[in-house]
Parts: C-alpha cells; sequence; structure tokens
C-alpha cells in the first residue's frame, strides 16, 4: 500500500521541520482569516485581473 | 531665512545650478558632509557613492559649456538598494548567501543619469521590500522610532537632508508611508507609467517604481525623468507623458474631492484624523466641492492583497527556499516566503478577480469626483520594536494598520501621492494621501500643490 500524501510537504510543497512549521502556521493565522474573508465573494462570472499577452515577447528589445 | 542647500528642494537649486550661481561639487558636497555628519546614527545609506563628485563634476562642466540637460542636472539622488547600479552594489538589503545582483543600471537609474542627476549612493530597504519597518534606519523626527518601509533609508536620508530626492518602490505602500511619517512627498504613479526594468521583483502585479521628494513640485521633476514607456517592463504603457510641473498652479477650484468614509476613516489615530479632515477643508474652501462616499468591497482587500502578495514573494523566492536561504533572512522576511506556499493557486485567483471588481467600483466612484483624499496611514511613526499600536482607541498590529490606507491603490494600480499636512502632538509627521484616475498623474500633483502651496509644513525641518 502506498504511503499516503502529507498535505504540507506533497501537495503545498512545505519543507520545513515540524517546529518550523507549527510557529509559519501560527503567523499565517491572521492572514487566513483575511483570506477565508475573501473566499466567501461570489465571483463567478468576474474575469481575474490578469490578460495573457501572446504578443509580449515581440515588444521585448524595444526601444527605451 | 535661506535654508542650508542640503535642505533646499530641486525647484529652488535648479535654476542656480543651470546659471551657474551654484555648483554641482558644491551641493554634492554638502550632501556628503551632511551623510558623514549624520548618517553614523541614521543609518539610511547602506553606501555612498565612491563617484559622486565625480559625476558633480562632469555635470558642472557640462552646464559652464552649456549643455544643460535640465531640473535634475546636477542633483544628489539617492538610490533604493533594490534598483540595480552600474556602479554601485545591489543588495536588495539581505545578507543571505549565493544571492547576488547584476552591476547594470536599472531602467530608473539610466533614466536619472541621463538626466545628469548625480546618484549619490544606495539606501537601505526592508528585506527584499518586504515589510515596514527598515532596521536599521533610524526616523530623523525621533531616534526612537521606525521611518517605516520598505524605503524607509529613502524618507529618512531625504528628511534629513542627505539627498535632494529619492528613488523608492512601493508594493503595498513602500513610498508613501515612508514618506509620510518622515514629512516628505512620495508619489506611486500608475502602475506601468515607470519602468520596473532592474528593480528586484516583489510582487510583480503590485510593484511600483517612483519618487522621494521635498516637494510636489520635486516630484513632479522626478517623474518628467522616470515617466515613460520601456519594452524591458512587461507592465508598461506607451501613453502620453506630459510635463507634469506644467498644472501644478492651475487652481483647483469647481474640482470635486471625494473623501471614501468606510476603510479610510474607520479607526485613525486622533491627530492622524484631525490634520486630515482640516486638509480636506482647506482645499474646499479653494473652491473644490467635497463628495463622500463609500467602497464596502474594501472590506475583502487585505486578504486580497496578502494573497497575491505572498504568491508572488514565495514564487520570485522558490530557489531560495528550495536551497534552503531562508533561514539567512530576516525572521520576519523568513516567515512570510515561507508562508506564501499556504497561498493556494484558487486563492491567488479569486484575489485577482476581486481586484477587477474593486478596480470597476473605483472607475465608478471617478465618474462623480476628480481626486480622493484621506490619510496615508492611520498612525504615526511608532517605537523601533514596538509591534502593537494604539489606533482609535483599540491595540492593533503594525502590520496591519500601517499600509490599510496605501493597499489598495496597489491593487488597483492607481496613481497615489503622500504631502504631509501636520504633527501630530509628539511632533510626528502625518500624510495627506492624495488619489487619481489612471495615468492622471497631472491632477494628482495640481490638488496636491494646491494643499502644499497654503501650508508650511515642508519647510520644517527635524531637529537632529
Amino acid at each position: 500500500m502506498s504511503t499516503p500524501l502529507d498535505p504540507y510537504r506533497d501537495i503545498l510543497g512545505v519543507e520545513v521541520t515540524p517546529e518550523r512549521l507549527e510557529e509559519n502556521l501560527a503567523a499565517f493565522d491572521d492572514i487566513r482569516r483575511e483570506i477565508e474573508k475573501l473566499r466567501q465573494l461570489d465571483l463567478t462570472e468576474v474575469h481575474p485581473a490578469i490578460v495573457f499577452e501572446p504578443t509580449a515577447p515581440y515588444r521585448k528589445g524595444g526601444a527605451r | 531665512m535661506t535654508q542650508p542647500l542640503w535642505a533646499q528642494p530641486i525647484e529652488l537649486l535648479a535654476p542656480k545650478l543651470k546659471t551657474g550661481k551654484l555648483s554641482p561639487v558644491a551641493l554634492t558636497q554638502a550632501c556628503l558632509d551632511r551623510i558623514a555628519q549624520v548618517d553614523g546614527k541614521l543609518q539610511s545609506f547602506i553606501h555612498v557613492s565612491s563617484t559622486a563628485l565625480e559625476q558633480a563634476r562632469t555635470a558642472e562642466r557640462e552646464i559652464r559649456a552649456g549643455t544643460w540637460r535640465g531640473p535634475l542636472h546636477g542633483i544628489p539622488v539617492a538610490v533604493k538598494d533594490n534598483y540595480l547600479t552600474r556602479d554601485m552594489p545591489t543588495t536588495a538589503g539581505t545578507v543571505a548567501p549565493d544571492i547576488s545582483f547584476p552591476l547594470r543600471d536599472s531602467a530608473a537609474a539610466a533614466r536619472l543619469r541621463k538626466a545628469g542627476a548625480v546618484l549619490i549612493g544606495k539606501t537601505r530597504t526592508h528585506e527584499f521590500a518586504w515589510g515596514n519597518v527598515t532596521p536599521p534606519v533610524r526616523n530623523p523626527w525621533d531616534f526612537s522610532r521606525v521611518p517605516s518601509g520598505s524605503s524607509g533609508g529613502s524618507g529618512a536620508a531625504l528628511a534629513a537632508g542627505l539627498c535632494t530626492a529619492a528613488l523608492g518602490s512601493d508594493t503595498g505602500g513602500s513610498i508613501r508611508m515612508p514618506a509620510s511619517v518622515t514629512n516628505t512627498v512620495g508619489l506611486k504613479a500608475t502602475f506601468g507609467r515607470v519602468s520596473r526594468d532592474g528593480v528586484v521583483p516583489h510582487s510583480w502585479s503590485l510593484d511600483h517604481a517612483g519618487p522621494l521628494a521635498r516637494t510636489v513640485a520635486d516630484a513632479a521633476h522626478m517623474l518628467n525623468v522616470l515617466a515613460g514607456y520601456d519594452a524591458a517592463d512587461p507592465a508598461c504603457q506607451a501613453q502620453p507623458t506630459p510635463d507634469y510641473t506644467k498644472a501644478l498652479r492651475k487652481p483647483i477650484k469647481g474640482l470635486r474631492l471625494g473623501v471614501c468614509r468606510n476603510h479610510f476613516f474607520e479607526r485613525n489615530q486622533e491627530d492622524v484624523e484631525r490634520a486630515v479632515e482640516q486638509a480636506i477643508s482647506d482645499l474646499a474652501a479653494q473652491g473644490a466641492s467635497v463628495h463622500d462616499f463609500k467602497v464596502p468591497l474594501l472590506e475583502y482587500g487585505l486578504g486580497a492583497i496578502f494573497a497575491i502578495e505572498l504568491a508572488s514573494s514565495t514564487a520570485y523566492h522558490d530557489v531560495s527556499l528550495r536551497a534552503g536561504r531562508t533561514p539567512h533572512y530576516q525572521p520576519d522576511v523568513r516567515s512570510l516566503v515561507e508562508i506564501g506556499r499556504f497561498v493556494t493557486g484558487p486563492d491567488y485567483l479569486k484575489a485577482e478577480q476581486y481586484r477587477a471588481v474593486l478596480m470597476e467600483e473605483f472607475r465608478k466612484v471617478f465618474d462623480n469626483v476628480d481626486v480622493i483624499l484621506g490619510p496615508t496611514t492611520p498612525i504615526t511613526a511608532w517605537k523601533i520594536g514596538e509591534w502593537t499600536v494604539d489606533v482609535g482607541g483599540k491595540q492593533e498590529s503594525v502590520l496591519a494598520a500601517s499600509w490599510r490606507f496605501t493597499y489598495p491603490y496597489n491593487l488597483t494600480g492607481l496613481p497615489a501621492i503622500s504631502v504631509p499636512c501636520g504633527f501630530d502632538r509628539a511632533g510626528l509627521p502625518i500624510g495627506l494621501q492624495i488619489a487619481a484616475r489612471p495615468f492622471d498623474e497631472t491632477m494628482l500633483l495640481r490638488v496636491a500643490h494646491a494643499y502644499e502651496r497654503e501650508h508650511e509644513w515642508k519647510d520644517r525641518l527635524p531637529n537632529i
């Protein structure tokens, strides 16, 4: 039977000691609350403020 | 009374430099003397240029020969230590091993050199432009207090007269907060207005490059040089670049001043609120109308900026994380870089969706107003080592409080400026923040100048 995935190490890529992980989780707590509030918003129909621009590489090297 | 050379603004110095009444060498030497005199205690510079006087002599020769490059010719400008420079090392405030940056000019440094400025040295930044205190820099108004950050070195150096103008960078308020707590002017232009090529990235879609200056007119002179398209910065926009000094003296009669009554006025230190309300009244007295409004969506802003900033910063530092370098970072920065892993992909994109809605909300606000006024920070400079402060009768972490009013304009990319608007009962500076429509820096500077010219805050100097 395969070993179950570790959610921090294998999924989030967190590679710190267990003690350090505890410290970081405590430090993240206030931020997590704010992000949790954001998650409550229904923004299904909103395009994120990110625009993929395939022409960008062709602009590089242009005059400054 | 004539102020010493090191305290004078570009707008006074430039005509004297142009006509030969003042030598760039004398001006640069005055700043170098000032650095030697006070920076041992202030700690605002991490590197002082060994070629500053040589640069000044070159400027002097050129001006004498009739080649005046413009108002920045011969002006000593300090460069935040996260801008690459060809002749001075860049550390981005870190001493972590195996991290180095190339000796080449950032776009901003190149533009300043082309304008004839003397790049006098590199000012300290909070490590990797994370954070809001900039150790070990002290605030020249009270050495026991922070100059805020992350451009705290630039704010402190400018306020103390160690340079005539400075470069800062602003991801959540890092130009405007140090300006607010040091009685200087800090300008974050529209996202895409000033190239960030050669600025060590912190959070790609939030980072802005820009100036700290002694006066609003000086900020306009700096922006005249810094603004413009640069293909090397993917976010830079090819927008027209007006002469930002042109409209400074235009009256503001008839303009509509917006005041966002939620978020920006819910919890401030008493003296901050009093000074900013007075500033709004003073501007209204010049014939502008005041329009109160609310943007309830701002309630979700802190989660959004944390999601974007943490995820971006952790992505940038991913190689260092994997190589085990982060234990060498400062403890606060190490934590922030490590906890960015807890922000999920959906959280990040939700924040970007939120951002689109917030931008639209502000667009609607600008249907009815020309600028938005409010405090730059809810608090004045706090004590070094103090992590919570009293804000409106409630203890609050400085991390949460200090950038509350600045980060909305990083999320929206709108131009915003901090202008001195008074002092609290302890003698600490207070900043008025003004924001405008995208790429309408002319309006921003016009209103800021209208306030500044009716007051004498800019003429006050710290007693060092």
